[in-house]
């Protein structure tokens, strides 16, 4: 299927549907972590229905009105995180038959999609022009910067190895061994940033709670409910590709391909999902300086050792 | 239609959004509403659709009130709990009043109501006004001189200011609070910011001490003039240390394991030291909070010694506490507990420490009596009938967090657990009125 694809109309389904589902158990999963950590007992009902039930309050809300916001950017900012996710998702490869998208230059596609969330989440914070909400972009900003290189060059270490940019050649390349134990650095790295591109739990500076909600402060409506479904999909895609690019994507016995590719997905959907409930937020300034002294030097060890194994 | 029907019934069975103005006597209620699956509180009034006042909320706040009320999404509602009556009711013209011991189920009969139509939305309650005329001054119409440094509709702009480093930044004069969810009940300042930096803080008075109330239930206040059972402070200690690490805990993002605190705090007893002991070593272990509250708010010791400051003098190494001289606990045996950090991390340390030696301590109080002699060590501190610890904390507040990251100085002021309310009860003033 290299780069063929399949029909737009196809893909947009696909995708919809995919991010759909993705979203849905981002939230079944945040409820059932969330009561089991606080110690309550779980009511399947109410953790399945609930998701529903708070989106159909979010959507029978007034939208947030401020004094003189850019209402365009206002409106804008969870429609282009909500296409990042659609765009860094279409580009992972389902099945060896299945994939939305798989240009010879996947790897690069996803990285600008994970490059343009910073733009997102800026205009989210800028547009209601409001104190905590700028307050909350800005903190992206400098986050946002320092975790791209290392997200970067872990992603950038799985494409030796398949010798190529294309997403399902990084997937095939793992047939015999998967990338989380060739490139033991690689995963980690990935899943500490990827945290941060969706901005969730420890790494969720923009959107704190020192900060009344940072940039959605001032979101209400249908506007708060977009954005909240537009991090979720953008949680979905990180953790499809960090399936496909470090554990092996289809590769598994006995199940079948798109099986064994959903399971790894919901496994890392579920890691990055816990952190919100075990870990506390991050200090700005620490994280900052350990992504530059800390993260990005041990992604280069990671590269290195990654093209040493191909010698 | 058939839509619409649908989607107001699911969101009338949502978690009620609401954001809450805790007056007097609704400190502990308020936090416990993180304890029911129906109700879910917010950070900012823009999330809410249910606003609730309880307890008695004083003037300043209830003006903020209004405020918060007026950004509120429709549909939005009002709910009053415990509240004095005729203060709320001449400001919110249709408010639905709680009764009984929780405010819960009243919001979400509101909301229900509010969802299925029973019930309208309540009207803004102000004027929708710019807060100061546009005054098309400077070359921008931005209201001042030069491209910055105006206050187009009263709003103060960013202007260029001399950095402490020598940088010029830009510094962004901003009020916070007292409805600010970062910072503990009541408190406001104005604050200038550069960048993620606190340039200048200047603390703005007390709301409650607008209209300071009596807190005769609290048991550290009976135990001012009468003896009081040990078994009911230190359980009552135990109860507010677990509360203040709740607060701590939900400020970094931890809402989960601050609910596991709250819950624990309403059923403390001497069997649960145990469960608290174990709940203290996970929330305290280095990949939950103790890396990143490491070095975080610290204060010099120098400056809190002799200052009665309780379990913030206590995590900076000094054994300060009323009760070492108390023979009654001397009989059963209490040493003051210290830690060496003095940053956040020691503190919510030490609260977890102090709370397991309250339950222990109740455990084997035997119907012991402690106080009556003017000075109690309450779980803030040494507490009189004019002096708070929060009062005196107060003081060090505006050097402990300029200079510091916003995440920092919000973590930091949480650490200090300051109680308005207490300062307000307590000063000079109303300790004339007699208890």
């Amino acid at each position: 299927m290299t780069g063929q694809g399949v029909h737009p109309m196809v893909a947009v389904t696909l995708i919809g549907g995919l991010l759909t589902v993705g979203v849905y158990i981002v939230a079944v999963l945040d409820a059932t972590l969330r009561a089991l950590v606080a110690g309550h007992p779980l009511q399947v009902g109410s953790v399945l229905t609930g998701p529903i039930r708070r989106a159909a309050l979010l959507a029978t809300t007034a939208s947030g009105d401020t004094e003189r916001p850019d209402a365009q950017g206002w409106a804008l900012a969870p429609a282009l995180l909500a296409g990042l996710a659609a765009v860094a998702l279409a580009t992972v490869p389902l099945t060896p038959q299945v994939s939305v998208a798989d240009p010879s230059t996947g790897f690069v596609v996803f990285s600008a999609a994970i490059a343009f969330v910073m733009i997102a989440v800026f205009l989210h914070g800028w547009s209601p022009n409001s104190p905590w909400p700028l307050h909350g972009a800005y903190r992206y900003g400098a986050q946002a910067l320092a975790f791209q290189i290392p997200f970067l060059l872990a992603m950038l270490a799985t494409t030796l190895p398949a010798e190529s940019l294309q997403i399902g050649e990084i997937v095939r390349a793992q047939e015999p061994l998967w990338n989380v134990v060739r490139q033991p650095l690689g995963l980690p790295l990935y899943l500490v940033v990827g945290v941060g591109v969706s901005f969730w739990g420890p790494l969720n500076l923009p959107d704190a709670a020192d900060l009344a909600g940072g940039t959605t402060a001032e979101s209400s409506g249908v506007g708060a409910l977009l954005w909240q479904v537009a991090r979720a999909a953008m949680l979905v895609a990180v953790a499809a590709m960090g399936a496909a690019a470090f554990l092996g994507g289809w590769w598994g016995p006995w199940l079948p391909a798109p099986v064994w590719m959903a399971l790894k997905t919901l496994v890392l959907l579920a890691a990055l999902v816990a952190s919100r409930h075990l870990i506390a937020r991050v200090r700005l300034e620490r994280f900052v300086v350990i992504c530059w002294v800390v993260l990005i030097p041990l992604a280069l060890v990671n590269v290195f050792v990654a093209g040493a194994w191909l010698l | 239609m058939g839509v619409r029907a649908t989607l107001a019934r699911w969101a009338a069975a949502a978690p009620v959004p609401t954001f809450v103005v805790a007056g007097f006597g609704a400190r502990e209620a308020a936090q416990d509403l993180w304890l029911d699956p129906r109700i879910v509180l917010v950070a900012a009034p823009r999330q809410a659709s249910v606003l609730l006042l309880a307890g008695d909320v004083p003037e300043p706040l209830l003006q903020a009130a209004i405020r918060a009320h007026d950004v509120m999404p429709a549909p939005r509602a009002v709910v009053a709990w415990r509240t004095s009556h005729r203060a709320v009711t001449e400001r919110f013209p249709t408010v639905a009043v709680a009764e009984g011991p929780q405010p819960a189920e009243a919001l979400v009969a509101v909301h229900r109501a509010l969802r299925t139509g029973d019930q309208t939305s309540t009207p803004p309650i102000l004027a929708d006004v710019d807060p100061a005329p546009w005054r098309g001054e400077g070359p921008y119409g931005q209201g001042g001189s030069g491209m910055t440094g105006g206050v187009p509709y009263g709003r103060p702009m960013a202007t260029r200011e001399d950095d402490r480093d020598g940088l010029t930044l830009d510094a962004l004069p901003v009020p916070v609070g007292p409805l600010f969810a970062g910072f503990p009940d009541g408190l406001s300042a104005r604050i200038t910011f550069k960048g993620d930096l606190v340039h200048r803080f200047e603390l703005q008075p007390n709301p409650f001490a607008a209209d300071p109330q009596a807190d005769r239930d609290d048991p550290f206040v009976r135990a001012l003039a009468d003896p009081v059972p040990i078994a009911e402070l230190e359980v009552a200690r135990a109860r507010e240390l677990l509360r203040a690490c709740a607060r701590t805990l939900h400020l970094q993002g931890l809402d989960a394991l601050a609910v596991r605190a709250i819950a624990l705090a309403g059923r403390a007893g001497p069997g649960e030291a145990a469960a608290v002991r174990r709940l203290g070593r996970w929330v305290t272990a280095r990949w939950c909070t103790a890396v990143q509250l490491r070095r975080v708010g610290r204060i010099e010791p120098a400056a809190l010694d002799g200052l009665g400051v309780g379990p913030v003098a206590r995590a900076a190494g000094l054994a300060e506490d009323v009760r070492t001289d108390d023979p009654a606990y001397r009989h059963l045996g209490f040493t003051a507990l210290t830690q060496q950090g003095n940053d956040a991390a020691a503190r919510l340390a030490q609260r977890f420490d102090e709370a397991v030696q309250a339950l222990e301590l109740a455990g084997r109080a035997d119907g012991l009596r402690a106080g009556g002699n003017g000075a109690v060590e309450g779980p803030r501190g040494r507490l009189t009938a004019d002096g708070s610890p929060t009062a005196r904390l107060l003081e060090l507040v505006p050097e402990l967090v300029t200079g510091r990251e916003w995440g920092d100085a919000t973590a930091a002021l949480a650490s200090l657990d300051l109680d308005l309310r207490e300062a307000a009860s307590r000063s000079a003033d109303v300790a004339a009125d007699p208890l």
